[in-house]
């Protein structure tokens, strides 16, 4: 169970860009809601060039589920800057999300 | 034993299973129909063992000849990996995809995925209930397992449970699904599914053994249906997947009493006086050069003549070897070679697999449709495989071929050592009429000799016969059994020749004998015949003396009559 994902790899930690980022979710359960609430609080914290967050409610759009190759929810998925990057989960590992999104913690972070 | 399947003892009619048909050749009749309607089936086996083929086979059939549109969710590659993969198996995917009986959700998964925090494959099952409901799919196919395991490979227990949930889902719709996996019990009970998924499980291998490929198909299981449990021979040609046989292997193929002769008189006479059956199996087997390939070339010969076509398989030598090394024996085959009635099918063992040489075979039958094929020898066809492949093959092959009334005349050769009366092969159990070329070293030669051994259903010769190849032909002579043993070759020509000659003094003196009786009995008749002319002639001479004698006696009498008369007076007539 240790044995995660690879981290990405150093020189992609941080970046200026501003992120595409596209989230599936699964229609407004509450385990829904607090995953895009962490996601936002997150991005809102550590992005100093911004980003813009499409939510996909896989019930609504299911063709986007497809054409994306999504089986999981919650499925995040940051488009730019490359490399594409696909996290799974409710973004409760902070550091994690962090690090594949490529962003550094931000000083105001608690 | 349909019947028997069909129905128990109690003459209750049992339910078949109702199944859904894959259009794979031979495996719809190896599972006794297809697959079970409206249940998941477990396709599994290695990398490049043909699962995805499997599961697209099945759904374009149902597709196109079921009304049953189909779902294919792959992530092993996108949709181009996949077209690519089955257009050279002449599967148009978009043009179904455009008739909208076929949706194809293949996306390549993402292995990478980065996990975060909790989740669930809740986007798996809308993308397959929306694609279900998109194209009204009564068949589904999801390629595969594994892929999905290995992109959440840290929550092994999660993809299970979310796996069980997607199954339950197709079932309670009715879907039929086809599941690719590539393993087969260890990763079945290492994710805890196989009591999920044991409707049906079918297995395909793809093993390389002395270098050449083979791929083999096994349904592991079925629940509530019988079916083969061999193991198949199958390819991937160029209609995608065939498992072989494409015949049932039944025991009811129609039998013939229609009499064939070998095209070598003695053999006949051998085998009853009338010959072989025709549509059955026919082993010659021998060691080397003791003659197999020109007795198969014999009947191949004989069928020409009758005007019927023949299929030569020959795995050792070429057309134009054949021609020439019968053409020695008077074996005309050439002839019948360029009126179309014998054809050849020359390839060396090694370069196909076991089972696309039986496909091949298959196909060239059907495409000539003969009544006789010679297959020389089937004892090379072993070469790289095991026995037991063999064995199998030409089990079935043995079955089609009688299936469709086709006789069969297999070679095989022997090893100098082997035991003659058993066959490497294990095959003399299934062969109707079994023919044994031996050599039978005597005074420095070698000659050939031929026995049956068995041949179901005639009377058969119990003689060892010697057989005789010349430019005059081939010929069976009965061996000379002697008081100095069995003589072959000169050693039997010189036997015959002092018995003919001591036959003939026999029967020299014998005529000598006749005909100086029948002079002596000449003599003897013209003696009694004098005899009995001097004998009649004393009698005669003998009659008339006893004649005269009696005439004089009377004569004696009368006159002593007279004189008495004269003597006496008569007193009345007195004077």
């Amino acid at each position: 169970m240790s044995n995660l994902s690879e981290p990405p790899a150093p020189e992609e930690v941080t970046t200026s860009e501003r992120l595409q980022l596209t989230l599936f979710v699964s229609g407004a359960s509450p385990t829904s809601i607090r995953a895009v609430q962490r996601l936002r609080d997150l991005c809102d914290k550590n992005c100093p060039a911004g980003y813009d967050l499409e939510i996909v409610d896989i019930y609504q759009q299911p063709e986007k589920v497809a054409s994306a190759g999504v089986v999981a929810v919650p499925t995040l998925i940051k488009d730019l800057p490359l490399p594409v990057r696909v996290l799974v989960g409710g973004f409760t590992d902070r550091p994690r999300v962090l690090a594949a999104l490529g962003l550094s913690i931000s000083t105001t972070e608690p | 034993m349909t019947n028997n399947d069909v129905h128990d003892p109690g003459d209750r009619p049992r339910v078949e299973l109702p199944k859904s048909p894959t259009g794979i050749t031979g495996f719809d009749e190896v599972s006794k129909g297809g697959l079970p309607t409206g249940r998941p089936t477990l396709v599994s086996g290695p990398p490049g063992s043909g699962k995805s083929l499997f599961a697209l086979q099945f759904l374009v059939h149902g597709a196109t000849h079921c009304g049953e549109p189909g779902l294919y969710l792959g992530f092993e590659g996108d949709r181009g990996d996949l077209a690519a993969d089955v257009g050279a198996l002449g599967i148009d995917l978009a043009g179904l995809e455009q008739n909208g009986v076929l949706l194809i959700d293949a996306q390549a998964m993402e292995r990478e995925a980065i996990e975060t925090g909790e989740f669930d494959l809740e986007a798996l099952m809308v993308r397959v209930a929306f694609a279900v409901e998109k194209v009204g799919a009564k068949r589904v196919a999801l390629d595969s397992l594994e892929s999905l395991f290995a992109a959440f490979g840290n929550r092994p227990a999660l993809v299970r449970s979310e796996l069980l949930r997607l199954f339950r889902w197709l079932k309670d719709r009715d879907l039929t699904a086809v599941i690719t996996g590539e393993r087969t019990e260890e990763t079945l009970i290492r994710h805890g599914m196989e009591e999920y998924l044991s409707d049906c499980v079918v297995l395909l291998d793809h093993r390389v053994v002395d270098e050449v490929a083979t791929r083999r198909l096994r349904i592991l299981k079925y629940r509530g249906s019988t079916h083969g449990r061999n193991e198949y021979p199958f390819l991937i040609g160029p209609d995608g997947l065939e498992v072989l046989p494409i015949t049932s292997l039944g025991l009811n193929q129609q039998v013939s009493s229609d009499r064939l002769t070998t095209g070598i008189a003695g053999l006949d006479e051998m085998l009853g006086g009338q010959g072989v059956y025709r549509a059955s199996s026919i082993l010659v087997s021998g060691t080397s050069g003791t003659g197999k390939t020109t007795i198969a070339a014999s009947f191949a010969s004989a069928a020409c003549q009758r005007g019927e076509k023949v299929l030569f398989f020959s795995f050792e030598e070429s057309e134009s070897e054949i021609l020439r090394n019968m053409a020695s024996v008077s074996l005309d085959l050439a002839g019948w070679v360029e009126r179309g009635l014998l054809h050849f099918h020359c390839q060396r063992p090694t370069t196909l697999g076991l089972e696309d040489h039986l496909a091949t075979m298959r196909r060239k039958v059907d495409q000539i449709a003969p009544t006789l094929v010679v297959i020389d020898p089937v004892s090379s066809l072993s070469r790289g495989t095991s026995q037991l492949d063999v064995s199998a093959m030409l089990m079935r092959q043995i079955y089609y071929l009688k299936s469709a009334g086709i006789t069969a005349v297999m070679t095989s050769l022997t090893e100098g050592g082997d035991d003659l009366e058993h066959t490497e092969l294990n095959i003399s159990s299934l062969v109707d009429t079994w023919l044994l070329t031996i050599t039978m070293p005597s005074s420095g030669e070698r000659n050939r000799g031929l026995y049956v051994l068995k041949s179901r259903g005639m009377a058969h010769s119990n003689q060892i016969r010697e057989f005789l190849l010349s430019s005059e032909g081939v010929g069976l002579v009965p061996v000379y059994i002697g008081p100095d043993g069995v003589l072959t070759g000169s050693a039997r020509a010189a036997a015959e020749a002092a018995q003919a000659a001591t036959e003939q003094g026999w029967a020299r003196e014998s005529a000598e004998l006749t005909e100086a009786l029948e002079l002596r009995r000449r003599a003897v008749e013209t003696e009694v015949a004098s005899l009995w002319a001097d004998f009649e002639a004393e009698e005669n001479r003998s009659q008339r003396r006893i004649q005269a004698g009696k005439k004089g006696e009377e004569a004696l009498r009368l006159s002593r009559l007279e004189q008495g008369r004269q003597r006496t007076v008569k007193p009345e007539d007195g004077p």
